[in-house]
């Protein structure tokens, strides 16, 4: 059933949400840890699991729509939150959950990289023949000129080197986007004869208006994979610890809004945010601590909790941190393509408009025409990060880890990155 | 050493002044403006002394009246939009709505009075170029007058002691105005109207102007790369022909206030420089000429008898002179054969190119290819047997039988006898040459005189 969705997928030029699906279908890593969850694939995992009461965030303007990778994820997830069971979940069955969850994810975020990755090459190689093409016009017609006479040899030359070294540029992209196809092809974990697989010429334009996420860091805090893990663990822990009396809920958010957690502030007014939109939380039970005979139960319930708030702190961060970067990624590549290509495109004719008047000749008027494709393959650059920072939002907010390429996201303790294990 | 407030006092009481208060404004003529850009036909005086009016190329005389003896004219100093030629306006500077400013013809002997009104964003101050006059008069700003500020009218008032062919322009911020087009033509005519008389009496002045292509706007700063050479501010085919009646003596007064001389040729006709804007050559020291240079800052008049009919070029003899704007930049396209293919692929690249240049730069002038906008093309222009191929300092005398005296209508083509025209040899093989024309590039390098022991 798989192969059979996978071959079909296949059919038709990928789209980053097919390349998605193929992934989860086909990438062996995530096929191992559905196997040590006891599924075959992700199709089996959605079909065998239950809907997920608790992840149901409110469907609000602003808000992150979830991704195939994430309701999968959260499904497996929804195994432990079942009202059923209310048991302490087998160890190694609870730990296969969460890998399956985290491999869910990051898998998927990486499909969607290496998709934008491998489509901006392939549409780039389009604009940098295009002004390889011009380099060797010019080259032509100093060649020309150098048989009439009209062209010394410096000149020639000049023009042929020129050209010599454009066509070097080409070359350097064209293996930079086998590479990226390779990549996607690890990334989709595809082999044999499905390799054939085509891909659409060109990456999707930003869209006009960027998300508005103003409760993004609410957002992130309820809805990060390995913050939902580690709140689990807590639960696990408390039982555990024979803390079943919970006196209250404080939500997560507001947990990570506090100082320093202690036995007395934990048990402290809870503090109302009137953010709008901000449908889910993830609460954590405050217990009587009272209860406990144990000074080291009432410890180890303090350290986790205050790991827990740790964590939190940092997922806001990385939140915000992901937005400014969308935000920013969005801005530069509209500015590129609705400021600098219209501004090229009339260089351009301005300047065919002087060789018709002898004003410039033909060298004039195709080195302005090369400029104008450098310039394109430019902007199709910066319409590749914007993807790339889309989906580094997807992953802040969501889960599925950081990037491993992008050099520009601050470094983070390697246990902070989304996704890592819980 | 004067001090500087008492210099100021006595420029004041001795030199053009500014004209103030009720009294004086309601003193000051009307200024009469123009708009056309044609040549308008000869302002005859309707009073004082006579004279035989003179026709200004693609411009106009400035009209005066008598006042209590005194010949009173007003000159405004402003802005302009001027048409280059059909096809591109400039924003200059000209005086009374034209660039260059109207002709101010006077008789010898005349008391003038010019009011000047300035209505430019900067001061100016009005030179009269060549002309004998008091000092203070002389119209040069911060030496012999106050400048002119923005909004003030000054005057100027002066005897004409001799007659000839003068000029006026700003001494005023003079590089910037000058490049901007501020200039005109200022005529004396002798008190005796059979003294050096002619039948018709054309004046233009040379003014060079650098307008981007695409552009409107003078660079002022430019020194020698301009691209528009002009006569009163016009290019061909933007400058009208000089209608001329066979028999008719003709002079030609030429002011050159760019910055580089231009040799005038003419065709058809040998002619003598008679007059320089220092006055008249006595005949015994007039040569025959077919070409005259004009220098900077000077003026030629040239006479000659029409005696010769049909169209004349008159035109200035550096061929780049009669180009309007061109590339210096671009290479030569000759003998470069014709490759569809990489015509396709630059077409691929700039949609609309079409290859030109392998055969020379005729084809242009006929292909009418858009350009950049406000800009003319290099050359232009149609004469009866084809394109004329011409741009800037070029016009053409027509000289035809049966004009009546004050005719100064276009007559169209020349309508040549039978059998006097340059025509294609029936006969083939009387063109034949003896031998093919070399072709092929010459070899670089040649051979150095070792490599090769003879």
């Amino acid at each position: 059933m798989a192969q059979n969705r996978t071959a079909k997928l296949l059919q038709r030029p990928l789209s980053a949400s097919a390349a998605v699906e193929v992934a989860l279908l086909s990438n062996r890593g995530l096929q191992a840890a559905y196997n040590r969850l006891g599924v075959e694939d992700a199709l089996r995992a959605r079909e065998s699991l239950p809907p997920n009461p608790t992840i149901a965030f409110s469907r609000v303007a602003g808000s992150l729509s979830s991704e195939i990778e994430a309701a999968v994820a959260a499904d497996i997830l929804a195994l432990a939150t079942l009202p059923a069971r209310t048991e302490i979940a087998d160890e190694r069955f609870e730990a296969a959950k969460l890998e399956a969850a985290e491999a869910t994810m990051r898998t998927g975020a990486e499909a969607r990289r290496a998709w934008i990755r491998a489509v901006g090459a392939r549409e780039k190689i389009r604009a940098l023949e295009q002004a390889a093409k011009a380099a060797e016009s010019a080259a032509k017609f100093a060649d020309e000129l150098g048989q009439t006479g009209a062209m010394n040899k410096l000149d020639q030359s000049r023009n042929q080197v020129f050209y010599a070294e454009v066509t070097t540029q080409l070359a350097g992209a064209r293996q930079q986007a086998l590479a990226e196809r390779e990549r996607l092809i690890r990334a989709l974990g595809l082999w044999g004869s499905s390799l054939s697989f085509t891909l659409p010429d060109a990456l999707p334009a930003p869209p006009a208006q960027p998300r508005e996420l103003p409760a993004i860091e609410h957002e992130a805090v309820d809805r990060r994979l390995d913050l939902q893990v580690a709140r689990k663990r807590l639960s696990v822990l408390a039982k555990s610890l024979g803390l079943t009396q919970s006196t209250r809920f404080v939500d997560l958010f507001e947990l990570a809004a506090r100082g320093k957690i202690t036995r007395e502030n934990v048990n402290g007014e809870r503090v109302n945010f009137n953010d709008p939109g901000v449908g889910a939380v993830i609460e954590i039970p405050i217990f009587d601590l009272g209860e406990t005979r144990l000074r080291e139960a009432e410890q180890r319930w303090l350290e986790s909790l205050n790991l827990l708030a740790e964590k939190a702190v940092n997922v806001r961060s990385q939140a915000r941190e992901a937005y400014r970067n969308y935000r920013a990624a969005h801005e530069i590549a509209r500015h590129q393509t609705r400021e600098i290509l219209p501004l090229y495109e009339t260089i351009t004719r301005e300047s065919l408009r002087r060789y018709n008047a002898m004003l410039v000749d033909v060298f004039a008027l195709i080195d302005s025409a090369r400029r104008r494709m450098v310039a394109t393959a430019a902007a199709i650059d910066a319409k590749r990060d914007f993807w790339l920072a889309d989906v580094e939002l997807q992953t802040a907010v969501i889960g599925g880890g950081r990037d491993p390429a992008d050099k520009t996201a601050s470094a983070a303790p390697a246990s902070e990155a989304g996704g890592d294990q819980p | 050493m004067i001090s500087r407030r008492a210099f100021v006092k006595s420029a004041v009481a001795m030199a053009a002044s500014a004209v103030s208060g009720r009294a004086g404004a309601a003193a000051v003529p009307e200024a009469p403006r123009m708009t056309s850009v044609v040549t308008q036909p000869p302002l005859a005086p309707s009073s004082g002394p006579d004279y035989r009016p003179v026709v200004t190329l693609n411009g106009w005389s400035l009209p005066f009246r008598m006042n209590n003896g005194w010949k009173e004219f007003h000159l405004v100093a402003e802005p302009v939009t001027r048409e280059l030629a059909p096809g591109m306006k400039a924003n200059l500077w000209g005086y009374n709505g034209t660039s260059p400013g109207p002709t101010i013809e006077t008789v010898q002997g005349d008391k003038v009075r010019i009011y000047v009104t300035n209505k430019l964003p900067e001061h100016t101050a009005v030179h009269w170029h060549g002309v004998l006059l008091p000092a203070g008069m002389d119209g040069v700003g911060g030496v012999t007058q106050p400048h002119i500020p923005p909004g003030k009218t000054f005057v100027y008032e002066f005897e004409t002691r001799e007659s000839g062919s003068f000029m006026y322009h700003p001494h005023s911020d003079e590089m910037v105005q000058m490049a901007m087009g501020m200039m005109g033509m200022f005529v004396v005519h002798p008190r005796d109207p059979d003294f050096m008389r002619v039948d018709r009496d054309f004046v233009f002045m040379m003014s060079a102007y650098r307008i981007d292509p695409g552009a409107s706007l003078p660079h002022v700063s430019e020194m020698t790369d301009f691209n528009l050479w002009t006569w009163n501010s016009r290019v061909f085919p933007g400058i009208d022909p000089m209608p001329v009646r066979r028999g008719d003596r003709v002079r030609l007064r030429m002011a050159n206030l760019t910055m580089t001389n231009h040799p005038i040729h003419m065709h058809g006709h040998h002619f003598e420089v008679t007059g320089t804007d220092g006055g008249w050559v006595k005949e015994s020291a007039r040569w025959p000429e077919s070409t005259s240079d004009v220098p900077v800052g000077v003026i030629r008049a040239i006479e000659f008898q029409a005696d010769n009919p049909g169209d004349w070029p008159i035109h200035c003899h550096k061929s780049h002179h009669t180009m309007n704007a061109m590339g210096h930049g671009v290479r030569n396209f000759l003998g470069v054969k014709p490759k569809p293919a990489l015509a396709k692929a630059v077409a691929k690249l700039a949609p609309g190119y079409m290859p030109m240049g392998s055969t020379g730069m005729a084809e242009m002038a006929e292909m009418a290819m858009p350009g950049p906008a406000n800009t003319l093309p290099m050359m232009a222009g149609q004469g009866q047997f084809g394109p004329a191929e011409m741009g800037g300092m070029f016009s053409i005398i027509k000289i035809r039988e049966n004009m009546s005296a004050n005719d100064y209508r276009d007559p169209g083509g020349y309508d040549h006898p039978a059998g006097t025209v340059a025509h294609e040899v029936e006969d083939a093989s009387a063109g034949k040459t003896s031998s093919e024309p070399a072709s092929g590039a010459i070899e670089g390098a040649p051979p150095h005189g070792h490599e090769h022991h003879h």
